[in-house]
């Protein structure tokens, strides 16, 4: 496409592609994110469907934000990544599968985060997770993977 | 012919190295893997640091098992990738930069072990001291340390 063309000719990818450092940086930066995104996401999720029940759930709640400062590291990070290479990443099998999979984990976070603020208080304060609640969670960890297994197989397809 | 050279040419080994999906494979197993032993050992570390109080020391502990299995699953799928190119990864200053963290992660995990981790289970509220925590934070630094170190693989000596 004409923009994934003209993106990889802008300053910000030239200089991803010249400065030597650049491209490691930003992958390490990625896999950085990714831990604390992921890790995150993991442990709050198995959480939900009842690992570690003496760990009050509205306190595990809290520690999202470890979630949310991965997420902006990636969406940053995969930006500047994307934008240097942005024809041949777009045609990437791969990368589109791994699209697809973050939009659905995206959704995903969204009804829980509707749920939680619906009858949440509830629940969370009884640590009584509703099934559909643990649906959510488990869809979430199976999603989640697949973006970290799509993202890895993006050199090989 | 030394053990390196030796270790590339046997049947696992010439396996992961020319089968066009086993490379890829156990990279994802090691991402996945690194992101249940991080996950989890960051959660604990942060929590030993002070973070969110309102978390029992005990009840992190009961994400341990999963740094185990991320672990396993990182000995297991570092060994595949490793014999597959023994002598490139062992002549690499980085990759053996990771092995010491790793190292150091590991002995920071005995240490806690050993003290905090014993405390905890034996039903203590635990205040870590400047020692512990000390521990704590270096064990942050090494793990993390180690992922970077990991993806600079290919871009450094």
């Amino acid at each position: 496409m004409e923009l994934f063309t003209w993106l990889e000719t802008t300053a910000v990818a030239n200089a991803i592609r010249t400065i030597p450092w650049i491209y490691p940086t930003l992958e390490t930066a990625h896999y950085i994110g990714l831990a604390l995104l992921v890790g995150g996401i993991l442990l709050t999720d198995l959480r939900l469907l009842g690992f570690a029940a003496k760990l009050p759930l509205k306190s595990m709640l809290g520690l999202l934000w470890f979630v949310w400062a991965g997420f902006a590291i990636n969406v940053a990070s995969g930006t500047l990544i994307f934008i240097y290479g942005a024809a041949q990443f777009s045609g990437n099998p791969a990368f589109r599968v791994k699209m697809v999979l973050m939009l659905l984990a995206g959704i995903n976070a969204f009804i829980f985060t509707r749920a939680a603020a619906g009858d949440g208080e509830r629940w969370i304060a009884s640590g009584h997770v509703p099934p559909a609640i643990k649906l959510v969670a488990t869809a979430s960890v199976i999603l989640w993977l697949g973006v970290v297994t799509a993202g890895r197989w993006m050199a090989y397809v | 012919m030394g053990f390196l050279e030796w270790l590339q040419t046997t049947p696992p080994a010439l396996f992961v190295a020319e089968t066009l999906w086993a490379y890829p494979l156990f990279e994802t197993l090691h991402t996945i893997g690194m992101t249940l032993l991080v996950g989890a050992l960051g959660l604990v570390n942060l929590r030993v640091l002070g973070f969110k109080r309102e978390l029992p020391v005990v009840g992190t502990l009961d994400f341990l098992p999963l740094a185990w299995l991320g672990f396993t699953l990182n000995l297991i799928s570092g060994l595949a990738l490793f014999s597959s190119d023994a002598v490139y990864f062992w002549s690499s200053i980085t990759f053996r930069v990771k092995l010491t963290l790793i190292l150091l992660g590991g002995i920071n995990a005995f240490l806690l072990g050993q003290s905090v981790f014993r405390e905890a289970r034996a039903g203590y509220a635990v205040a870590a001291g400047p020692g512990v925590r000390l521990v704590a934070a270096s064990s942050l630094l090494f793990w993390f340390g180690a992922i970077a170190a990991g993806r600079l693989i290919a871009y450094l000596p």
